[in-house]
């Protein structure tokens, strides 16, 4: 009987199920006898596999880097600063001198210079370029990796499908929102990289923790008699999510002592560095979606000496990822993004600075089927605006769900019964597939 | 039987009022008007006379009044002397006792924070929600109406970390398609926002409606300038206007001195003028009106007794938090066409509600006096079954299973590192251990609780953290170790543990269950842990019941 019932749920609409609707459908004995919970239905309508082996990796670069100091240099115009252009593996394709080892993997990389949006405020910004849609008080936009978790991750995966490394600011607002706390990001903080995450590691032996687990079972009897049955087998299985997380094998995949020597020093041994080697891992042992954060990128003082910094982090470990994960055959099914919210004014400021900038930007995607060694998008001379094939931020949404084969046009329902798709409008970027 | 019983209040007021000169006197008796809202209750519910209410037991009261009105647990000593308290009136007692407490302004500033910040759009509002829960405590214990405090945040203008009613306006950056929204969800229960971009296919209101609200601030901005020389987080409010250019994007920065809808058509187009005009009551004011006098008219308008939701909006607010179901779901969506479970008794309570000026501490003694109240939890009902029969369970918000914890644990606050730099301190309180908990333990106040689900990361707190389990050693010098040394007897310390975890005796299942695991496990400071550990990861713990 529980299994026609699942069926049923999974084939709904709308491709999410609320408490209310699942209990509308349960009969009042089979919720009451405690046959399903809502954490099983939670289970059941999930995909069981991650969808055909895709996964994502999000580089967010935090601030907003310089366009002109990293993949659109101008050294011809005064706009572009003392930053000169280097060619590049890919033919004709010429990017900023601060990257000499992301230029040699510019074979793998499709660039897009014509990114444009209205938002230049970075909280505002930034959920829009991780949700494709504006802040509102009502409805919670997801963020990309609790969408991608949601519509590919294999929801019977020991480790969590979304993890976020490395804090972004105080009160960031991008979470799973409408899909529910079950695809939240699992957040560690860039510290952590190479240790284990916090508070999975066990405070005592294996043995005695099963014990206690067994103590906790024995003594949730009577608070489940008493009226608290569902809340009780929901908590179990919480527990006992948790629990096989802490002691699974997998969580190995966390541990970056496992990394070959040669292969630590391809990364680099920097915070970012470690953090990409991390994702790499993290996505080889079956997590659908990292997040890696790079900050620091609001340059409006000094932004040549500090981009070309900030661009020192990024260059060796963006060109080992890539390098990397084609080597282990692993590219063509992991879609690689860089991005920040936004670019940077074209005219330098009188702190030698740079302001922000949403009209004409730049990002990259690799991976996940995307045709390398080419540019889309075109900016007028000084970088001011877009001349050629504009790309707002829907079309890169609807983009990147058409790399990981996700449907772009699936509503999940917001807390006031309002169908929300996962992207809305825009086009897919077709010249980045091949 | 019911129409005789709607009418009696005013009448017992209209006496009142002859009888009683001070003016505290003329509000009509709490406990009477829970008397007669049980009786409206079972009226419309129509359910058998013959099933009585139960209620439950003075444990089980305490627990759950101390929760719902201080947001902790009580401690062993308080559970004791009430349950041997033989006072007939004792529950209302406490109540009182607790409405005193200086932690029942603290609870609910916290609770009304939450509601407030877990909508807002501009994530750097985070920097004044100290002081919004700081103004809101302040408020709930120094008895101030809710028409004060919704008159406060509509009108607030000048540095959100003075003022904490400008938290509002900040967390929605002062933009007044997003304020109004607030405004209407959070004081009125109308989510008109819906008619933002197109008629609502299933209410009423037009979007012209939603725009003419949205007129009332115009002039309001939100700035906020975050450099190394400067911090400044203000809500300015503005009447003279010289042309300017727009700023780049949608920043906001300042006012402007009318609002326009968007033509949906022609985005680029100015829009149309539009004059405000507040929905609720068809009231409106001309063009040009300066800012203080549109928003303190609107707050005044808001409040007046003659606009149907601002008194339903926080009686089913209340009412849904203290007995887990609310009249209307979400609790903030109580507009025209939404359905009712029980609208003569919501209606009732929210007129009388609305004599009292708004009387927040009146109504925590008038719905806690409900049989409702005094009823026990069941799960969730099916939406099949008849409403409002049972109390109904809910999780506990972040800052109540954070003081739930630390009361366990027996050890006080733990403060945020000193020594932070300028932004450490900005942000201080969010960085805070209280502040990190409520990270990863914390809910929109607002979402239906029934779909507040737990988390992995949640779990993982409990049963891995350091801290937790440094709290639950048997030795050293936590709480454990000294009630240990204290109490020889297994049995009264087992007792003990429960009454500090759970402010309960266990049952004499569990009492047996849990001497059999100490026999069991032949150590006596490792099963104690065990035990401590295991009540503290349980269901219950995390649970208002």
């Amino acid at each position: 009987m529980s299994l026609h019932l699942q069926s049923d749920i999974s084939i709904s609409r709308r491709g999410q199920f609320r408490r209310r609707d699942f209990l509308r459908l349960v009969t009042a004995g089979a919720a009451a006898g405690g046959l399903v919970s809502w954490q099983d239905v939670m289970a059941e309508s999930a995909p069981l596999l991650r969808k055909q082996g895709m996964a994502c990796i999000l580089l967010w670069m935090q601030g907003g880097p310089s366009q002109f100091d990293t993949f659109s240099p101008k050294p011809g115009h005064a706009n572009g600063g003392e930053t000169k252009a280097i060619a590049t593996a890919a033919k004709g394709v010429e990017i900023s001198e601060n990257l000499p080892r992301t230029a040699k993997v510019m074979d793998k990389v499709a660039l897009i210079r014509s990114m444009n949006s209205k938002e230049g405020a970075h909280p505002r910004a930034s959920f829009l370029m991780h949700t494709g849609y504006l802040p509102t008080a009502t409805v919670k936009y997801p963020t990309l990796g609790s969408i991608v978790a949601h519509e590919i991750g294999d929801h019977e995966f020991d480790l969590p499908s979304f993890v976020r490394i490395g804090q972004r600011g105080p009160g960031q607002s991008d979470t799973a929102g409408l899909l529910g706390v079950n695809f939240d990001p699992f957040a560690m903080q860039a510290q952590d990289v190479g240790r284990m995450p916090q508070n999975t590691t066990l405070t005592t032996t294996d043995p005695r923790y099963l014990r206690r687990l067994g103590l906790l079972k024995d003594l949730e009897g009577d608070y489940a008699a008493s009226g608290g049955k569902a809340e009780v087998a929901d908590h179990a299985k919480v527990y006992a999510k948790a629990a096989s997380m802490v002691r699974s094998p997998k969580m190995s995949g966390f541990d970056l002592s496992k990394e070959p020597q040669k292969m630590q020093d391809l990364y680099g041994n920097t915070p970012f560095g470690k953090s990409c080697l991390l994702a790499r891992r993290l996505v080889e042992t079956g997590v659908t979606f990292v997040e890696v954060a790079l900050g620091n990128w609001d340059t409006h003082q000094d932004n040549g000496e500090r981009t070309k910094d900030l661009c020192g982090q990024l260059d060796q470990p963006y060109a080992a990822l890539l390098t990397d994960l084609a080597e282990r055959g692993m590219l063509d099914k992991t879609l690689v993004i860089w991005t920040g919210e936004f670019g940077r004014t074209p005219r330098i400021n009188p702190r030698a600075g740079r302001d922000h900038y949403p009209r004409a930007f730049n990002m990259t995607l690799a991976g996940g089927g995307v045709k390398g060694g080419q540019v889309i998008g075109k900016t007028d001379s000084g970088g001011d605006s877009v001349t050629d094939r504009p790309v707002g931020i829907s079309d890169l949404f609807q983009t990147i769900c058409h790399s990981l084969k996700i449907d772009a046009q699936k509503e999940n329902m917001s807390s006031i019964g309002r169908p929300i798709k996962i992207v809305d409008g825009g086009e897919v970027v077709k010249e980045v597939f091949a | 039987m019911f129409h005789r019983l709607l009418h009696l209040p005013i009448v017992l007021t209209g006496l009142l009022g002859f009888t009683a000169s001070a003016a505290a006197a003329e509000l009509s008796n709490p406990l009477e008007v829970a008397a007669k809202v049980d009786a409206s209750l079972l009226a419309e519910l129509s359910t058998s006379a013959a099933n009585p209410m139960q209620r439950i037991g003075d444990e089980e009261f305490l627990r759950r009044a101390y929760l719902d009105i201080i947001g902790h647990i009580p401690s062993p000593e308080e559970v004791t002397a009430f349950v041997l308290d033989p006072a007939k009136d004792k529950r209302a007692k406490t109540v009182e006792k607790l409405l005193a407490d200086e932690r029942f302004g603290e609870n609910w500033g916290r609770y009304y924070r939450d509601v407030i910040m877990y909508r807002k759009t501009e994530d750097r509002a985070e920097i004044v929600s100290g002081q919004l829960e700081d103004y809101l405590k302040t408020q709930f214990n120094t008895s101030a109406s809710w028409a004060k405090i919704a008159t406060d945040i509509v009108t607030a203008t000048g540095d959100g970390t003075e003022n904490g009613a400008c938290a509002l306006i900040i967390a929605q950056q002062g933009q007044p398609e997003e304020v109004v929204s607030e405004v209407s969800r959070i004081f009125l229960g109308v989510q008109i926002q819906c008619a933002q971009c197109h008629d609502h296919p299933t209410d009423r209101w037009k979007r012209e409606q939603f725009h003419e609200l949205a007129a009332f601030f115009p002039r309001t901005a939100s700035q906020l300038i975050l450099t190394p020389d400067r911090r400044e987080i203000k809500v300015v409010s503005q009447d003279f206007f010289l042309n300017r250019q727009p700023p780049m994007g949608n920043m906001r920065r300042r006012g402007t001195a009318e609002h326009y809808m968007s033509d949906l058509k022609n985005p680029t187009d100015k829009g149309k003028l539009m004059e405000p005009v507040f929905f609720a009551t068809g009231d409106k004011l001309p063009l040009g009106t300066k800012d203080a006098d549109r928003r303190g008219t609107l707050a005044k308008w808001i409040t007046e007794q003659d606009n149907p939701y601002f008194a339903k909006a926080f009686v089913n607010r209340l009412w849904s938090e203290l007995n887990g179901e609310g009249f209307y779901e979400p609790v903030d969506d109580i507009g025209p066409d939404r359905d009712c479970t029980a609208p003569k008794t919501v209606e009732y309570l929210a007129q009388e509600f609305g004599k009292t000026n708004y009387d927040i501490k009146w109504l925590f003694r008038a719905i806690t006096a409900t049989s409702l109240y005094n009823a026990p939890s069941a799960p969730r009902r099916n939406p099949d079954q008849t409403p409002m029969q049972t109390n109904v369970a809910q999780r506990l918000r972040g800052d109540q299973l954070f003081d739930n914890l630390l009361n366990a644990l027996g050890v006080s606050e733990p403060q945020p590192p000193g020594g932070a730099g300028a932004m450490g301190a900005l942000y201080g309180r969010r960085f805070s251990p209280r502040g990190n908990f409520n990270t990863v333990f914390g809910y929109d106040p607002s979402e239906r609780r029934d779909e507040v689900a737990g988390s992995i990361p949640q779990a993982l707190v409990f049963m891995n953290g350091a801290n937790v389990n440094a709290g639950i050693r048997a030795n050293g010098r936590t709480a454990l170790a000294k009630t240990m040394s204290e109490i020889k007897d297994d049995q009264s310390l087992v007792g003990e543990i429960y009454l500090r975890v759970l402010a309960r005796e266990p049952s004499s299942n569990e009492m047996k269950t849990s001497l059999a695991y100490i026999k069991k496990v032949g150590n006596r400071n490792e099963a104690f842990e065990d035990l401590q550990w295991s009540l503290i990861n349980s269901t219950e713990f995390l649970h208002r019941k």
